[in-house]
Order: structure tokens, then C-alpha cells, then sequence
């Protein structure tokens, strides 16, 4: 049997909080609902523990769309919710500079029973990532930096 | 060990179909053979299996491997089964890595199983990038005092006290009230059961408080907490009682204090004196003076002169506590002034007062209120329940509670029932939104109030029913105006001599004990568990527990599970006298720590980490240091470390990138082969 290339493709990295979007990712599973198979959940304890660099260097790595499944205010971890909030907003001007579509990166609050959310997040980024393509055509293209 | 030494074994499982009908198992286990690194890979029908299990024990002992990835289902069902194989084979635990392939792949690709297999094959490459770079780890074991603290002396607190004791756990009980029995001392009867509600407390209570390993304190607050899982250092303050247990005189007392407030028991229906009993047989059975209320003129002293003392002062009690279990209770839902015509008509009651009131209306013959006779009644629903943003007017936060208070339908409908037992001429009107009996025997409520002639008349959410003055030549002194959506939107007036509001419920305000023990409160300010059905009754702070409806809406049934559950939750931790934490939290690499101090401004938990003088080549220097037992894990210190001196354990930034760098990867063995 051949396997499908997916080199082509585009894919989503999904971080996901062990108390929130990984279990509702395993919701939607046990639903047997669908959704694109370019997505890469990863489980996180909190997305609180991510600098501004490590989601650069995702999208410069070719991951093409990020999506930040945290808890929000149901959050078990006090304060993380907020700072998950300040580090993806210190992340968007970054990307700018660096010419990567700021659309690319989205910061959600999944709950472990939220599967209609979840799959309408992954196909609104699908959506997004059909309008404007793979971040390689970005990070190869030359762009203005910003002062 | 060096790179070289690395051995992993990956395992894919079939899951019996579940993976293995959509996943092409075997192509996956092909894209892994003869990776780096890489020194056995199977597939198996069920991996968790006791022959599945075998299969990985025997290659550690075996084939030298000393790094385990199985890709399976999802890894809250079988990662520690998985853990448990690594560690019989005498690995330590921590070199396994649990990959996701059946909820997050066959399962919901299964449209387009070439996609999966590669999906598959991806998530495995990064479980096994990740497991390149696990390290051991030991869980974290601490001394723990079998002691368990539990606030709050309603029924929730009770009960897990009760059940705590029963598994060997000393308890010590603090009730903020001078009286033992909360809310459910307030109640009759209980549905469905129509026990007696008093009766079935007290004889809990009298279990507790005589129970040799239970301490109760009345009049008793937390005023601070410091440490961690099985070494809790709390101090309990007790305001004096002011009322000697031998004290024989309380009714004369009673009768020369000037001092009349509103009785909370009875919802301000009635009043008492600043010296009282919560009611005739309460627990403990001794008067106590309410300070708030009191103004020490001594009137009550000169009925008796001993055995009341108005100048005690509080006692403060210093305790070590394995765990502490929180069990707050609640508070009705209390309507503002003009919503629903409460605090503006008389004849406008809550459900609380109507349960009250029932108590205190003598006999079966006519129900008034306010002297006048009743032969209308009007329930109205959701009173402080399912409320909607932006239509509803927010409380004095910004908040609406846009929850469902999950007993108020069955209550409502209970008394619709006792109303119709006892007083079957009066007309019952019941205006809702929708009737939610979910629990077993309350629908019979629900049957029972139809067959007994009850008008069921449904509003929606953002067309409540408006409660106004009637005309004066009206019998009734009030109109229920609804909008009626079971007669397709008929605009209808009821009549009310009384209007009983089902009130929901709202947590105990209880920020003092959510600070010093730094657990979380919910948007709807219940406060927090874990996760609602893994984790049900456990905070983010190992060691602190929810009980009752503290942590959510909860009839005496369900509050008794959720008490029963905490305290197998403390037997679980406290029972060995030693307790096992994850080793999942920060770890700071001093190599690389500049003493700056960022993490420790961020850390929202107390004694988690502290910049603490080591020793540097002689000089002594600041740096981070972790307390791994008051560590949570968060991360949030990973983030703003300018140096990326720390880490989270079993979860670095290095094993992301490296997870990151596995699935962007261009691997031939993934491209199509035409």
C-alpha cells in the first residue's frame, strides 16, 4: 500500500491543555465526527510555558497555522490563562516583522465537551490556511521589516 | 547516556479494528523500522492487553530497550497501564512516551485512511523525537500527616468527615456558623424520598461529632495556610461562643436582649435576638451570640450571671494537614429589589422562604400570607439561573448567572406537590422555562404535579413573565404576566396572592480561602476542579479538594457522592502516610539561572519557587530555586525566563521543538510511492 505525500500539504499544530482541548479533541473522537487529518494535537499542562520564540520557530520550521487550545477562564492553573493571553500578543507583532500572516496563529478556549468548537476552529483555519497558502510562500518571499 | 545508547521501542496498536481498520498499521510500523535509534518496532492487536504488555517487558529485558512509545488510544485510558509494564520490566517509568492514534486519528479520519496512516506515522515520529530526549524521573514523595482539614459543616463537609474518619483519616471540621448542619437543617423533607430532612441530618451529625478521630469547630474560620500535599500548616480562628454549654437560662436571656435582626434560618421571614439558637435542636445545642449583631449591653447577663461572657476573645489553633477539603455550600440565588416584583410586593417570595413558610404554617386547613388567604400561587423558574448576557441585567461583578441551578425544577415541582397535599384548593400555576427532573424518581415529581392539576405555562429565556399590581377590584393583589409558548405565544395574565420565585444557587463568597489556598474559581465563580470527569473532585493544588456544591448546583444526593468521593480522595492520599506526586513541575538549570528573578514574579503560587543564596565557584549568588511540592507545573516561569534556565520536567521546550521538528519533516519514507 502507498501512502498519501502530505509534504505538500499544509499543517495545523494544534497545543492543546490537558484539561481542556486534549480531552476535547478525544471527545470528538469518541463521537467518530470528522475533521482535516492536518492537524498535529500536541498535549500541553498549560500553554503558559511557550515564549514568543518557540512559536517563531514553529512557523519557521513549516508549520503553516497554529492553534492554541487552552483553557481560558477554566483554567485549573491561576494566572496562566492571562499570561497564555500576553505571550500570543506579544507573539502577533513578531510575526509581522517577519512577514508571517498574523491570521496564522489563534489563541482559543476549548473545553473538554467543546467538539463542535473544536472542529469549527480547525475548519476555520483550513479556510484561512486555502486563502493564503503554506508559511513557506511567506518566509521565502522578501519583506519590509518594521521599525 | 550518550545518544548512541538510546534504545526505543515503538509499538502501534491495532485496538482490535479501531485503529487498524483505518490505519494502515503495518505501514506505520514500516516508516519506523531502522530509525535512528529505533531497535524494535511492533504492532499488536491490543497493546494493553496482558500478551500486548508482555511484548513490551520482555524487549526491555531483552533487547536492552530503555525508551517506550506505543501509539494507541487515547492516553487517558491506558498511559499508565503503559507506565505500569515499563516499571515491572524495571524501567523507570518516565521513558515512556503514550501517542494518540485511535481518538485523534482513526477515529475521526476515517474517510480517508491514507491521510491517517500518514497522520499516524507522523504522531509517531514525534512521540518517538520526544522519547529521544526523556529523562528518568522520580515521582515526588513526601511525609504526609493523616489529617485531613474539611471547611465547611454543612451536609457536604459532614459527610466527608464522616467517611474520612471511617477510612482511618483524623479530621478536624470547621463551621464558619456557631451551628452545625448548613443549608439542609433548613429543609423538611427530601426528595425523592420524602424522608425527613432534620432527622437524616442530625443523625449524621451526632456520628461525627462523636466519632473519635473527628475534632468540630463551630464559630471557626481558615486565617492562614502555607505548605503543600501531606505537610499543610493552617491556623483555624475560633470566635467564642460567648455562651457556656451549661447555660440553663437561654429563653430569658433571649427575652431581655434588646436586639432583633432578621433570622437567616427562616430567610428573614421572621427574627431573633443577638443571643440565639439556630432553631430549638440545633447542633451544637448550645446558644451562641451573634457578634455582628450584639451590642454588649449586657441585658442578657443580668438574667444569669454566669455562663455567658461577652468579652472572650478568639482562639487561634495551629494544625498540620495532609489535605484540606473544601466544602463551602452555597447560597440562594437572593433577588435584586423590583426582579420579579421581589422586595417590592410583599406577596413576592423565594422558594427558600416558601419552604419556610410552609414549616411555619400550622395545620391543613388554609394557607395566608400576611393574614390574607391564598387560592393563587404562581412558581416562577430560573430566578437567578440560565440568565442571558446582554439581556439580563448583570449583578454588582458584571456577571450574570447564565448557569443552570439543576435542583430548582424538582424543588419547585416538590412543592407544588406539598402545596396541593396540604392545601388542595389553591390554584398552582408554574411558569418555566423548561422542566429539567434529570435525576432518578424526580420525574415522578414532575407526573405527580401534573396529576394534581398544576397549569404548566413555558416563557422564554428572553421573555421572562413581569409581576405587577392588579387592578384594586381584582380578588388577587397581584398579575403574572406571560408570554405562554404551549399555547403558541398567547399572552396571558395569571393571578397571585403569592408569587414564589425558584431561586438558583451561587457559591458561598469564599475569595479568603480561594486566595490562601490558591485554588481557582470558574467564570461562574463555583470554584474549580481539575477536570470535570477525570479529576472531579481534585484543585490544581495537589493536596486540596472540592466537596458539594462549593464546586457547582448539587441536590443533597449528589452532594453526599461528591462528599463520599473526596473523602476517598483523601483516604487515597492520606492513607499510607506518604504521597506520590507527578514529577511534572518547573526545574531550574543553574548553569544558566542569572538570579534575575522574572519566574518568581510570575509564579502565582506561593513558596513554588524563590531566588535562595547558592554556592558559585566560592561566591554565594542568587538563583531560582523549585519547591517541587508547591509547584503546579504551569509553566508559566518557563516563559519569561530570559536565559530558558528552566524547564517544566517531562514536558521541556527541547521535546516540543523536537515533537515540531518531527511532524514539519520531509521523510521519504512518508512520500507517495506511485
Amino acid at each position: 500500500m502507498t501512502m498519501a505525500s502530505t509534504s505538500e500539504d499544509t499543517r495545523i499544530l494544534i497545543l492543546a491543555t490537558l484539561s481542556g482541548g486534549y480531552a476535547g479533541a478525544n471527545a470528538v473522537g469518541q463521537m467518530h465526527a470528522s475533521y482535516a487529518p492536518n492537524t498535529y494535537i500536541l498535549p500541553v499542562m498549560s500553554p503558559a510555558m511557550f515564549s514568543e520564540d518557540f512559536y517563531l520557530r514553529a512557523f519557521e520550521r513549516g508549520i503553516d497555522a497554529i492553534l492554541v487550545m487552552y483553557s481560558g477562564t477554566d483554567s485549573p492553573y491561576k494566572g496562566d490563562a492571562e499570561h497564555t493571553a500576553q505571550m500570543i500578543n506579544r507573539v502577533y507583532p513578531l510575526m509581522t516583522e517577519r512577514g508571517i500572516n498574523t491570521r496564522r496563529l489563534r489563541l482559543v478556549a476549548i473545553c473538554t465537551v467543546c467538539t463542535a468548537a473544536f472542529q469549527k476552529e480547525i475548519r476555520q483555519m483550513n479556510d484561512t490556511l486555502a486563502e493564503i497558502g503554506p508559511v513557506r510562500a511567506e518566509l521565502a518571499a522578501p519583506h519590509e521589516q518594521s521599525a | 547516556m550518550s545518544e548512541k545508547d538510546i534504545r526505543i521501542g515503538a509499538y502501534v496498536c491495532y485496538c482490535g479494528g479501531n485503529i487498524s481498520d483505518v490505519v494502515d498499521c503495518e505501514q506505520v510500523a514500516e516508516t519506523l523500522r531502522g530509525l535512528p535509534n529505533v531497535v524494535v518496532v511492533r504492532t499488536d492487536l491490543s497493546m494493553c492487553s496482558d500478551a500486548g504488555q508482555s511484548l513490551i517487558e520482555e524487549d526491555i529485558k531483552e533487547k536492552g530497550v530503555n525508551r517506550v512509545v506505543v501509539g494507541a488510544c487515547a492516553p487517558s485510558l491506558h498511559e499508565v497501564t503503559f507506565r505500569k509494564a515499563v516499571a515491572r520490566a524495571g524501567l523507570n517509568p518516565y521513558l515512556y512516551h503514550h501517542v494518540c492514534l485511535r481518538e485523534q486519528d482513526s477515529w475521526v479520519h476515517q474517510s480517508n485512511p491514507d491521510e491517517a496512516t500518514a497522520k499516524a506515522g507522523r504522531l509517531m515520529l514525534a512521540g518517538i523525537a520526544k522519547a529521544r530526549m526523556l529523562e528518568q524521573l522520580d515521582t515526588i514523595r513526601l511525609e504526609a500527616e493523616q489529617h485531613a482539614l474539611v471547611i465547611g459543616g454543612g451536609i457536604a463537609g459532614l459527610r466527608t468527615a464522616w467517611d474520612a474518619a471511617q477510612r482511618g483519616i483524623r479530621v478536624t471540621l470547621i463551621e464558619k456558623s456557631p451551628f452545625l448542619g448548613g443549608h439542609m437543617a433548613q429543609l423538611e423533607t427530601i426528595f425523592p424520598t420524602g424522608e425527613n430532612a432534620r432527622q437524616a441530618l442530625h443523625e449524621l451529625i451526632e456520628k461525627v461529632v462523636s466519632h473519635f478521630l473527628v475534632t468540630v469547630y463551630t464559630n471557626a474560620e481558615l486565617t492562614s495556610a502555607r505548605g503543600y500535599m501531606g505537610d499543610f500548616r493552617v491556623t483555624i480562628t475560633a470566635q467564642p461562643r460567648g455562651v457556656a454549654e451549661d447555660f440553663a437560662h437561654f429563653d430569658e436571656a433571649a427575652a431581655a436582649c434588646p436586639v432583633e435582626v432578621p433570622d437567616d434560618f427562616n430567610y428573614g421571614l421572621t427574627t431573633r435576638k443577638a443571643i440565639y439558637l439556630r432553631y430549638p435542636d440545633a447542633i451544637p445545642n448550645t446558644p451562641a451570640i451573634d457578634w455582628k449583631a450584639c451590642t454588649r449591653c449586657g441585658e442578657c447577663k443580668k438574667v444569669n450571671g454566669t455562663g455567658i461572657d461577652l468579652d472572650g476573645k478568639p482562639q487561634t489553633i495551629d494544625l498540620t494537614v495532609g489535605a484540606v477539603v473544601v466544602a463551602t455550600g452555597f447560597q440562594p440565588y437572593q433577588p435584586r429589589e423590583g426582579e420579579f416584583g421581589y422586595g417590592q410586593f410583599p406577596e413576592v417570595v423565594t422558594l427558600p422562604q416558601m419552604i419556610r413558610l410552609m414549616t411555619m404554617q400550622e395545620g391543613n386547613g388554609k394557607l395566608t400570607w400576611n393574614g390574607h388567604p391564598v387560592n393563587n400561587i404562581a412558581l416562577i423558574h430560573c430566578v437567578g439561573s440560565r440568565e442571558i448576557p446582554g439581556v439580563h441585567e448583570p449583578q454588582e461583578d458584571g456577571r450574570v448567572n447564565d448557569y443552570c441551578s439543576r435542583i430548582c425544577c424538582t424543588a419547585t415541582l416538590q412543592m407544588t406537590n406539598e402545596l396541593h397535599e396540604r392545601f388542595p384548593y389553591i390554584n398552582l400555576f408554574d411558569l418555566h422555562e423548561d422542566i429539567r427532573t434529570y435525576s432518578r424518581g424526580h420525574e415522578d415529581i414532575y407526573t405527580e404535579a401534573s396529576k394534581n392539576g398544576v397549569r404548566f405555562l413555558r416563557f422564554h429565556g428572553d421573555e421572562r413573565p413581569e409581576v405587577t399590581a392588579a387592578p384594586p377590584d381584582d380578588t388577587s393583589p397581584l398579575l403574572v404576566r406571560v408570554k405562554d409558548y404551549l399555547t403558541w405565544g398567547k399572552e396571558l395574565e395569571v393571578p397571585a396572592d403569592l408569587v414564589v420565585l425558584a431561586t438558583g444557587m451561587m457559591p458561598n463568597p469564599v475569595s479568603d480561602i480561594v486566595k490562601l489556598l490558591k485554588i481557582t474559581e470558574g467564570n461562574d465563580r463555583f470554584l474549580l476542579e481539575v477536570h470535570p470527569k477525570l479529576q472531579p473532585v481534585e484543585t490544581a493544588v495537589p493536596g486540596v479538594i472540592l466537596a458539594g456544591t462549593a464546586q457547582g448546583p448539587m441536590n443533597i444526593q449528589e452532594t453526599c457522592s461528591a462528599a463520599s468521593a473526596a473523602a476517598a480522595k483523601v483516604g487515597v492520599l492520606l492513607g499510607q502516610g506518604q504521597v506520590s506526586l507527578e514529577p511534572f513541575v518547573a526545574r531550574v538549570n543553574h548553569d544558566l539561572c542569572d538570579g534575575s528573578g522574572q519566574c518568581v514574579a510570575v509564579c502565582a503560587y506561593e513558596d513554588a519557587i524563590a531566588l535562595e543564596p547558592v554556592l558559585v565557584d566560592g561566591k554565594t549568588v542568587q538563583k531560582a530555586v523549585v519547591s517541587p511540592a508547591n509547584c503546579v507545573g504551569c509553566g508559566v516561569c518557563v516563559s519569561v525566563c530570559p536565559n530558558h534556565a528552566i524547564d517544566v520536567q517531562g514536558w521541556t521546550l527541547e521535546q516540543y521543538e523536537a515533537m515540531v521538528d518531527a511532524i514539519t519533516a520531509d521523510l521519504p519514507k512518508l512520500e507517495v510511492v506511485e
